[in-house]
This record gives structure tokens, sequence and C-alpha cells, in this order.
């Protein structure tokens, strides 16, 4: 059994744009999957459709053996908790410690009373120093989140991600804000999760030497619909050229 | 290709009607102006200048004649370039670098607008003669002279009561702060658009805060006065409730300002909204909240002095009472007084809120 399944996923905003036409892909244990395609092509409203943020119009997503798309209100919360997410923006809290910022990672596992007062157990602050360290940023943990640099803010969100245990990271466009170097930086710290703590990845990227480096598959959106799915070795000039228009030209950061 | 042909078609008998609609809404905007002009020149021209009458009688016969009488110039005046409703509407169009005032519709308007300043001048009875009178010029030398040399015996009495000003305004400001803070969520569009009874509650809030915020802390003060009596506490009600009001309103544009980012990835964590709210907008808006917080107990101080004058107690009811006795040195301190409170106030509140930046 596939550890996530979407099964012909339709996604119309109000506007009437149809950002998703009958997507279907399963994910296995441990993959690090990488999403592809234009801006606009549906990448990320893919991302947010697994962990509900957007609500499908139709299709279903299967979480081990739970449909998520039926869950509310606190069942769904309690999913959700299990799938990490970070943000092309980073999406910190301002204005608070970095240390605070990865506690809120913990917040669906904190009662409501507590969280609002900021009484985080002994054991979860350990464990938030922790995922820091995994990151390189333990020295940090009483800086303010907003004074750090775009690459560190990012592996900050990478560290909230963690605490909340994830059996899935969903990363939407996780280095588009960066430069190249750390965006490998970063890329690094997402390929090391997967691989030494066993998280599976659900990722979008733009670059094509990135999703060559990092993926272990590849899936590529054109227009809400899926047109191509293998290894990112197979991707060739005339796939590319599918994917990214006639025009295109490869860029790459090394 | 279907699709766009349909939009091609639904263009094509949408825009009679609209064009239709316009005409009605420029020749309803041609009827009222030049009802109103009419009027305006019967009163004025005919009636103050002419016949120098000096207090016209209404009676409900003119405005009805006048309004007929626009009715029938604007109808004739439709298909013409001199519409100032067809210029409002759109419905005549404006060629590139001709000057706006080389059209008709335009000059027209003008002259209302002049009509207006002219009957103004008449309604507000402004007249150098008396402001330059000899009698007028004694009575201003004499209050100016008493305002110029404050009677300091009442200073003690003048500071208690300016006192008790800033604390009201502080009182009814403090009160406000909790109210203002939990409401102005429910008035905020970005957290309140997504289902219809939460928009509902929005709509409803928006309203009453509106409501309230519409009708001035005086009158709010003169009803209160009648509720729970003369003195600072009805000043202090009429400050919370317009605090309230105006304060859910700063507020509430400032959480619809915030990055939708915290509050996106805090909803991924699986956070209960409450703690969405708490960990993904507050941070956001504390800051600002504080700076909006400051200048509104800066505004209280200075309504709260004019609220005295209707009986809210502090500064203002005492400045009233040595006015009603003529007393114009008393008058004097307590206009120093008040000075002194705002200023220091005002300088005390901007330095605050720099800081706060």
């Amino acid at each position: 059994m596939h550890l996530l399944t979407a099964d012909k996923l339709v996604k119309t905003y109000p506007n009437g744009t149809q950002a998703l036409k009958e997507v279907s892909f399963s994910v296995d244990e441990g993959e690090f999957l990488v999403v592809i395609g234009l801006s606009g092509s549906g990448k990320s409203t893919l991302l947010r459709c697994i962990n509900q943020l957007h609500p499908v119009t139709s299709g279903t997503i299967q979480f081990e053996h739970l449909a998520l798309n039926n869950l509310q209100g606190k069942a769904l919360r309690q999913q959700r908790s299990r799938i990490g997410m970070i943000f092309q923006q980073f999406n910190l809290i301002p204005r608070k410690t970095v240390l605070t910022n990865v506690l809120a990672g913990a917040l669906a596992s904190t009662p409501v009373w507590k969280s609002l007062l900021g009484l985080y157990s002994a054991e979860q602050k350990r464990q938030a120093m922790k995922y820091l360290s995994i990151v390189g940023l333990d020295h940090k943990a009483y800086v303010r989140a907003d004074n750090l640099s775009g690459g560190q803010q990012q592996r900050v969100a990478i560290a909230r991600a963690l605490m909340q245990q994830p059996k899935i990271l969903l990363a939407d466009e996780p280095v588009a804000s960066l430069d190249p170097a750390t965006s490998h930086s970063v890329m690094k710290y997402l390929q090391k999760i997967n691989q030494e703590l066993g998280v599976t990845v659900i990722c979008n990227l733009h670059f094509l030497s990135l999703v060559r480096t990092y993926a272990t598959r590849v899936i590529a959106l054109k227009d809400g619909s899926k047109v191509y799915e293998g290894s990112p070795t197979d991707i060739d000039e005339q796939w590319f050229q599918t994917i990214y228009g006639e025009d295109a030209v490869e860029v790459s950061i090394n | 290709m279907d699709k766009n042909q349909d939009v091609q078609e639904q263009l094509h008998a949408t825009m009679p009607v609209t064009r239709y609609q316009a005409t009605i809404k420029a020749w309803c905007i041609d009827a009222v102006l030049w009802s109103y002009s009419v009027l305006v020149i019967y009163k004025l021209v005919y009636q103050s200048w002419y016949l120098n009458l000096r207090h016209l009688d209404f009676s409900w016969s003119e405005p009805l004649a006048c309004g007929i009488a626009g009715i029938i110039v604007a109808s004739g005046l439709i298909y013409t370039r001199l519409s100032v409703g067809k210029a409002i509407t759109g419905l005549i169009e404006f060629k590139d670098g001709e000057s706006l005032f080389r059209t008709a519709a335009v000059r027209l308007g003008l002259v209302f607008l002049l009509l207006t300043f002219l009957a103004g001048l008449q309604v507000s009875q402004v007249s150098m003669r008396e402001f330059f009178s000899d009698s007028g010029l004694t009575g201003a030398q004499r209050i100016f002279t008493a305002l110029l040399t404050p009677n300091m015996s009442i200073f003690e009495d003048a500071l208690f009561a300016a006192i008790e000003t800033v604390y009201m305004a502080f009182i009814a400001t403090a009160f406000a702060i909790p109210v203002a803070f939990i409401l102005a969520f429910f008035a905020a569009r970005n957290l309140m658009k997504h289902s219809a009874l939460s928009f509902a509650i929005y709509a409803t809030v928006r309203f009453f805060m509106n409501l309230t915020r519409s009708i001035e802390p005086l009158v709010w003060a003169i009803i209160f006065s009648v509720w729970v009596g003369i003195g600072p506490f009805s000043g202090m009600l009429a400050l919370f409730l317009h605090s309230v009001a105006s304060l859910t309103k700063l507020y509430s544009e400032q959480i619809e300002a915030i990055s939708d980012g915290p509050v996106e990835a805090m909803t991924a964590t699986g956070a209960h909204p409450i703690q969405v709210i708490w960990y993904g907008v507050v941070p956001q808006i504390v800051l600002p909240y504080l700076s909006y917080t400051i200048y509104r107990w800066d505004i209280n101080v200075r309504m709260a002095t004019v609220i005295g004058l209707v009986g809210g107690g502090g500064i203002g009811t005492m400045l009233m009472q040595y006015q009603g006795l003529a007393r114009w040195n008393e008058v004097g301190t307590l206009v120093i007084m008040i000075a002194a409170i705002v200023w220091i106030m005002d300088y005390a509140s901007a330095k605050i809120r720099a800081h706060l930046k």
C-alpha cells in the first residue's frame, strides 16, 4: 500500500479557474518526489490540496488508510499535524524567537490554553533544540526569527515542520527566494531529513538541475494536468519542451 | 471557441442596457442639479438680492415648482453636450489633450459650484461690517485682555479638573481595548469571509460599529448624562463607546492587512483556529495596535474637554461654568491649561508611537 495516493484530483477556484484537472499519483514511504511545471501550472495548489489548506473540488486524497478530503475539524487537524509544510516565503512568525517558531510546530499536540500562555513542556523544548541542531541553528535559538537570513529562516521552517514529527514533508518552492549557494544548502537539509530521518518529501521546484540532483521521482504538471511521471534522469530535451513550452531554454543552478 | 462566442453575445446584449441605465442616471442627476439651482437662484437672486427680504419664508410649493422646472430643463438638455449628468456618468467622451474647462458641461458644473458658494455666504451671514465694527472690536479687546491676564488663584482647581479629564480619557481607552480587541476579529473581512454565517456576523458588527462611530461623542455624552447623571462617568461612557467603535475599525483594518503566510503555516501544522489566530495573526498586529491605542488616548483627552462642555465632567465642565458667568480671566486660565494638556499628550504620544515602529 502507498503512503499517499491522490486520485483524480480536481480543483476549481470560485472565480472559475481550473487549477487541477484529474491529477492522480501516489507516493511511497521514503521517496523524494519532485513536482515541476511552469508558474501557474497548479503545483502550489496540488500541495495545498494534499493537506487540505485548499479543499478539493472532487477526487480523493488517501493518506495511509484515511481519506483526508472527507475529514473535518479535530480529525483533519490531527492528520495535518502528521504532514509538515514549508513555504517559498518561509512564513515564520515575525517578532518571535527562533525557538518559539520551532515550538509552534507542536501546537496540534499542545492544549489550547497552554499554548496561549506559551507553556511548553521541558520535553518539547528539548526536542525543539534537537531539531534546531539538525538544521545547524541551535546557537540561534533565542534570536528573533525575522533577523535571520533567508536561508536560515527556511531552515527554521524545516525545524518547525520536523517538530510535528511528520510522515510527509510538503515543500512549496522552498528555494525560489534564495540565492544558488543557499538553495543547495537548504536542499541538502531536505535530503538529509529524507534519508536519515526517513521523512517522505514532496517538493515543488523550478530548476531542473536541482531536480536531477535531489529527486528520486518526478511528476510534471502543465495547465493543471499531469503530463509526465518518471525518473529525473529521463527528462530529455523533448520532454523539457513539452513541459515548459517550445521556446524554453534550460537554465541551471550549479 | 464556444465560450468566447457566448461572452461576445453577452456583451452585445448588455451594452444597450447599461447605456440606457446610464442615460437615466444622467437625467436624474441633471434634474436634481437644475431643481436645486433654480431654487437657489429664486431664493438668493430674486428674494434676497432683488426684493431685499431679510427673512426668507419657506413653503413646500417653491421646491415643488422648482423641481418641475428642473425636470423640464433636464429633459431638454439630456441630448446636448450641456448635460452635467452625462459628463459624470461618462456618456460624454472627452478628447485627449482637450482641456476639461473647454467642455460646456464642466463649465456649467462650475457655475453650479459658484452658486452654492454665494448661497453659503448668504446663509452663514458673513459680514465684514460686523467683524470690524467699533462695538465688535471693543468686545474683542475686552475678552482678549481678560484671557491674557489669567486668574491664577483657580490654578489648583483647574489642575485637579485637568487630571480628572486625563484619567477619564485613560479609563475610557482602557475599557475599550479588550472589547475592541475581540470585536476586531469579527470585523475583519479576511477572517470572516469563509462562510455565510461568519460573513453575517461580520456585516452585523461592521454595521453597528459604523452606526456608533457616526454619532458624535458629544451626542453620546448627552444621552449618558440623562442615563447615569451629569459628571465624569457619563463622559467616560461616551468616550468608551466611541473608542470601541473606532478602535474596532482600526484594529480590524490592521488584521485585514496582515500577511497570510504565517496564518497558512500555522493552519498547516494542524493548530486549532484559536492557536492559529494567537500565533499567526496576533504577533503581526501587536505593535500597530499599541500605536493606535496610544493615539486614541490622545484623541480621548481632547474629546474629553469638549464633552465636559455638555456636563461630562473634568476641565470642560469647569470651562462651561466660568463662561456662563462671563468670568473671562478664569476662562483664560482654563484655556491655557487645556492647551498645555493637549500639547503634552500630543508630544508624548507622538514620541511613544515613533519608538514603536
